[in-house]
């Protein structure tokens, strides 16, 4: 006769669970990447305050490339289609992704845009982040690189005052060098390799559309999308 | 930032795995947050007390070990704490990815985690009827 063991009321158990719950963005992220591997297409995302220069960065990032690859754009914003339209005025496929409430987008609503789009008919997609430079850091979102776009206008310790939100960025973009003055823009890009040693820092006035080719060479776009 | 939200999970999640095993309550719930997440340990708890209550976890106890940075270096084979950039100055003490040994860049290993380790559970009956020797026969 088979020997069963059962609980007795009133017993303690000790159960094991090792579930990590921010795995489950991480896991979708990874799902987005493959899924966008599988057309062919790759996604960069953008990160930064809000009024750095996210928008204009994925403008003229659009207007230089468009005439090499075929290009896309995913804006996420609490409301309105603001960012979209800006993007979408240079004959790109914009899609806005309004999250309500959250500060942040997630791996799971960029999986949810995705399925929106038709993606044989696409190289590279911009992903532009809600404005936020802590949030959106600890949500991955399938992307093959993330850009991080500060100001000067933020004074000289935004890299300090989130040295987490560095250490995730491939790029940092460090705009409105035209502002400087007597701040400077050295110690930005000092604290960001402090942060992250190989990270690629590339200094702009977007608005004036300088640095908007090193930017590019920084991507090292053929070397994603071969 | 967000730790309510995430809060209701780690609650939730419990609560599910509790059932699967018949539990009448939840007497203690283990987790391990890294230091390099935007999880503040006070705002878990605060949310914590507040989610649990009503439910079998009311009376747990909520242990949160709080997770060192551990990092990699591909470059030198170094395995251990993360450098810090300290500036008492300004009351700083930041994590970096630079290599305590030789400078390269390192890989996180260890601190990004929001895990539920385990959980203690006390539970029903089998069935939730009367111990063996109290049936008749």
């Amino acid at each position: 006769m088979r020997k069963v063991i059962k609980s007795e009321e009133g017993e303690s158990l000790d159960i094991e669970l090792g579930a990590d719950l921010l795995r489950e963005n991480e896991r979708i992220a990874e799902e987005n990447k493959k899924f966008l591997k599988e057309h062919g297409v790759i996604a960069i995302d953008v990160m930064g305050s809000v009024g750095s220069g996210k928008t204009t960065l994925i403008e003229k990032l659009v207007q230089r490339l468009k005439g090499k690859y075929k290009l896309a754009a995913l804006d996420g914003d609490l409301n309105t289609t603001i960012d979209a339209d800006l993007i979408g005025r240079h004959g790109v496929e914009s899609i806005q992704i309004n999250t309500g409430k959250e500060c942040h987008l997630d791996a799971n609503l960029v999986r949810k845009a995705l399925k929106e789009m038709d993606l044989d008919d696409i190289d590279l997609i911009f992903i532009e982040n809600v404005g936020n430079l802590i949030c959106p850091s600890d949500f991955a979102l399938g992307s093959s690189k993330r850009i991080v776009v500060i100001s000067v206008t933020e004074g000289p310790y935004m890299v300090l005052k989130h040295p987490l939100t560095f250490a995730r960025a491939d790029l940092v973009v460090i705009n409105k060098i035209d502002l400087a003055g007597a701040m400077g823009v050295d110690p930005l890009e000092k604290d960001a390799k402090k942060v992250k040693p190989e990270v690629k820092v590339v200094k702009t006035c977007l608005k004036a559309g300088k640095g908007v080719d090193e930017v590019i060479k920084a991507l090292d776009l053929p070397s994603l999308l071969k | 930032m967000h730790e309510f939200s995430v809060t209701q999970q780690i609650v939730q999640t419990v609560l599910e795995e509790a059932k699967k095993h018949d539990a009448k309550r939840v007497t203690s719930v283990h987790l391990i947050i890294g230091k390099l997440t935007f999880l503040g340990i006070d705002q878990i708890k605060f949310s914590y007390r507040l989610l649990v209550k009503g439910t079998i976890m009311e009376h747990s106890k909520l242990l949160i070990e709080h997770m060192e940075p551990t990092v990699n270096c591909a470059s030198c084979g170094y395995e251990g704490p993360a450098k810090y950039m300290n500036d008492p100055s300004f009351h700083f003490s930041i994590p970096t990815l630079t290599c305590p040994k030789c400078s390269a860049q390192v890989t996180i290993k260890l601190g990004r985690e929001c895990t539920i380790k385990n959980i203690g559970i006390v539970t029903n009956g089998e069935d939730g009827s009367a111990p063996p020797n109290d049936k008749g026969g």
